[in-house]
């Protein structure tokens, strides 16, 4: 048992992601003593060394500059090898067939970290170290439209799946100003003003600039009709997307200087990331981190108090802390796994912050489901991608309308880094055409070029592509869950994650929806569409008549929700609106796993909005 | 109080770029990725028997990438990539040997030595011609066989990244007229203008 067993602090907090480094700053700058437990290694002096292994990187993939290790000795490492394992998109490939072993078969414990069972694959990934995912977020800050939080009352009253908030949109609209301020977003609050949005207070930078990719879609906006009901009545807009990304000098940190790379790193932190709460949370002089410490249970007494938190070094050795409160920032996959695990030699056989007749904990598991479209500008239109942020600007005008009864809403992203995530260009095209492949479809006479020949087609190619992504509300589902593996373990001898992940059809329909935006976007700008078939084979696809290949695809969005959902009663909820649990008073549950829906916006500024305001109301009511 | 406008600063900021970029893109590039990059991974230095060598194996790379040779290997080089990729080339005998014969024997008609590497019949010579290229464009080095057996669908795998300055200093990107992902010497709100024309960055 470690010795700090003897310490006491006003508040334990699991996990050095956003929500909880946020929380921590705030109760530290309050005069309480707050310890933060993180599962991953300490902070590098500076982020060179995640940098260089991001420049070294074959794959570079968002988990690619952060440890541990993707892979071992050629493979990818076996998660039941790793102290404080994560996923990985490597892991999303074809089941192994004819007894011949896939690379990153997702089906295989020894390749995929999540015990994943499917029938659909989830494809979200996240970060254990220091700063959590928002390490390697695209720094997207939008708010939720104020319908988002009123699903059920606005568009399903007779469901029992789609649910309200507990918080409506005019609850949480001081707490999106202030999470603006604290993570610094750069955007025009007339411009973002649209589907109810109101603001109370600029932001706190100037909006960054489109690209030429976002100047080239918005051209065509006047022109785009969608044969989809519901939708072919939208006036179609491109607005520059708010993102917590500096436009101007700001916390001490750089401008944007456009390196392209905000996933899954940005080289001069321009972009927000974690450290920087942290960073003040320390200097409160309050705030204490203990890296290398992975939150093994939550101890309950008999009462149904949190009595504290059982850890575990990744030498095995193990500790015990204890605090006035306990908050469980993870995310919403590795909280519900803690909670789960959280036996206490049978007190709580169903888990911490899990009993009554529903058992909310690690249920209703969504994701943004991510519909990709890639597509070449005509000859003598470039759109110069592989410039500037990931992403400048979005179409936001289809994320709220009556079509939500019937099927998902979706904003859409427009990226500025070509056919990098579609194909993982520019080296594909460079390949076909230095190799005489066709894998791009830019070079279907399979030429082998080099010289200035090999210049002109990479130049006419690579200045022309772009794509759009797009972000589907999924509908929340009982059955797709978070649970712990009976039969799998991590490196600590800890219960892996296992997801139960399946797509409604509200939520095929919404992915139908946006394939056809695509195309009619594509269409009205006269870009040549390349958005190609998925495999039979791939587990992120479903077979859909209505697709023009038959079958749609999907991606994961980096947008894990939903599985310890807050409410206004415990016959609907884990927690209450501050994300209280309602078995535990003394245990909070913070970050979207606290959303009761995935809503129509990237999550992390409400789920800080959530944590700002969940902070306030610990100093003032709880630990005053 | 908030300052201008940032797409107005941008076009500003531009102007001053395209200035700097047109009269010390090299200078600054090679600065920049020695600073950024920290410590940049040298190879061991080429023998002086190589010296030569490595003069023909620049100009032969121009040929094959279409990339004026100043711009592969300016001649204030701090990077000096060209060493790495000639130390990588240099492990492929007996092709190296023959694909080097080729430029040695008219070093002053390098684009018909470009030629007969691509259209060799030898096939060592013509997939080392075209690791040489993928190595100028990508920073990474494919092996002979995965580019002659490439795998059903991508990506074609790369044996390694050759080093970081590698990525940082990869042509594909400045083809693109733009930068590598995670690399840009740019300032704040260039990507709302127009980049500079083609030749800027891969002719002297």
């Amino acid at each position: 048992m470690c010795a700090e067993k003897v310490r006491k602090f006003d508040a334990v907090i699991v996990g050095s992601g956003i929500s909880g480094v946020l929380i921590a700053k705030v109760l530290g700058k309050a005069g309480k003593k707050v310890l933060i437990l993180e599962a991953g290694e300490k902070l590098p002096p500076d982020i060179n060394s995640y940098m260089n292994r991001f420049l070294l990187a074959t794959a570079k993939v968002p988990e690619s500059p952060y440890p541990p290790e993707l892979f071992t000795k050629g493979e990818l490492t076996d998660p039941g090898t790793v102290k404080a394992g994560r996923p990985t998109v490597l892991s999303l490939g074809p089941k192994s067939k004819d007894g011949k072993k896939s690379f990153g078969d997702w089906t295989d414990p020894t390749q995929s970290y999540f015990i994943q069972k499917g029938p659909l694959a989830f494809g979200s990934t996240y970060e254990r170290l220091n700063g959590g995912t928002s390490r390697h977020w695209l720094g997207t800050s939008l708010r939720f439209v104020p319908n988002d939080f009123e699903m059920k009352s606005k568009f399903h009253p007779k469901e029992s799946g789609f649910v309200d908030w507990p918080v409506k949109y005019h609850h949480l609209e001081r707490w999106y100003a202030d999470a603006e301020k604290e993570i610094g977003v750069s955007a025009d609050a007339d411009e973002q003003n649209y589907l109810g949005i109101k603001f109370s207070s600029p932001y706190p930078m100037p909006k960054i600039p489109l690209s030429r990719v976002d100047m080239a879609v918005d051209k065509a906006m006047a022109a785009v009709k969608v044969p989809v009901p519901g939708l072919d009545k939208i006036a179609w807009k491109v607005s520059s997307t708010p993102a917590a990304r500096n436009s101007q000098p700001y916390q001490d940190r750089r401008v944007c200087a456009g390196n392209t790379n905000c996933i899954p790193i940005c080289p001069i932190q321009a972009k927000y990331d974690p450290s920087v709460t942290m960073a003040e949370a320390l200097r409160t002089g309050n705030v204490e981190v203990w890296y290398d410490s992975v939150a093994s249970q939550v101890a309950v007494d008999g009462d149904g108090k949190v009595t504290g938190i059982d850890f575990l070094r990744h030498n095995r050795e193990r500790g015990h802390v204890t605090g006035k409160i306990y908050i469980l920032a993870g995310n919403a996959i590795e909280t519900p796994r803690l909670l789960l695990m959280s036996k206490n030699n049978g007190r709580t056989r169903d888990g911490v912050a899990n009993s009554g007749k529903h058992k909310f904990v690690g249920k209703y598991l969504m994701d943004h489901p991510l519909y990709l479209a890639w597509a070449l500008m005509p000859e003598g239109q470039p759109v110069w991608g592989y410039r500037g942020p990931l992403s400048t600007a979005g179409i936001e005008v289809a994320r709220d309308g009556g079509f939500r009864r019937n099927h998902g809403a979706f904003r859409v992203e427009i990226g500025n880094e070509g056919w990098n995530f579609p194909i993982g260009d520019p080296d594909t095209t460079t390949i076909d055409f230095v190799n005489g492949l066709n894998f791009s479809q830019l070079n279907p006479e399979k030429k082998a070029l080099f010289g200035p020949d090999l210049v002109a087609a990479l130049n006419t190619n690579l200045t022309r592509q772009f794509r759009l992504g797009f972000l589907v509300e999924q509908s929340p589902d009982a059955t797709n869950t978070v649970t712990l593996s009976d039969q799998y373990k991590d490196g600590l001898g800890l219960p892996r994650p296992q997801i139960n992940y399946n797509l409604s059809n509200y939520t095929k329909q919404g992915l139908a929806a946006a394939e056809k935006t695509a195309t009619a976007i594509f269409n009205s700008m006269g870009a040549n569409e390349f958005t190609s078939a998925p495999a039979d084979d791939d587990p992120s696809s479903f077979a859909w008549p209505g697709s023009k290949f038959g079958r749609l695809k999907y991606f994961g969005a980096g947008h894990i929700v939903g599985t310890h959902r807050m409410g206004d009663d415990p016959s609907n909820s884990a927690t209450n609106s501050m994300q209280r649990s309602w078995d535990h008073d003394n245990l909070y549950l913070v970050g979207s796993g606290a959303f009761p829906t995935v809503a129509t916006a990237n999550p992390t500024l409400t789920l800080a909005a959530l944590c700002l305001r969940t902070a306030d109301y610990l100093v003032k009511k709880v630990l005053k | 109080m908030r300052l201008a406008d940032p797409t107005e600063l941008s076009k500003e900021r531009e102007t001053i770029m395209t200035d700097l970029t047109r009269r010390k893109m090299l200078t600054v590039t090679a600065a920049s990725a020695a600073t950024a990059v920290g410590s940049v991974n040298f190879t061991e230095p080429a023998v002086a028997d190589d010296e030569a060598d490595i003069g023909l194996f620049v100009k032969l790379s121009a040929a094959l990438t279409g990339i004026d040779e100043s711009k592969l290997a300016p001649s204030v080089d701090p990077i000096q990539i060209k060493r790495e990729y000639y130390t990588k080339a240099k492990k492929h005998n007996p092709a190296f040997d023959g694909l080097m014969q080729i430029i040695r024997d008219d070093p002053t008609h390098a684009a018909d030595a470009a030629n007969k590497v691509m259209n060799n019949s030898d096939k060592d010579i013509q997939f080392l011609g075209r690791s040489i290229i993928l190595a100028w464009y990508l920073g990474a080095w494919y092996e002979r066989k995965n580019l002659e057996t490439p795998p059903p669908t991508p990506p074609v795998p790369a044996l390694e990244v050759v080093s970081k300055a590698a990525y940082t200093q990869a042509w594909t990107w400045r083809v693109a007229q733009a930068h590598p992902m995670g690399y840009s010497e740019l300032r704040f709100g260039y990507w709302s203008n127009e980049p500079l024309p083609l030749d800027t960055f891969i002719k002297s």
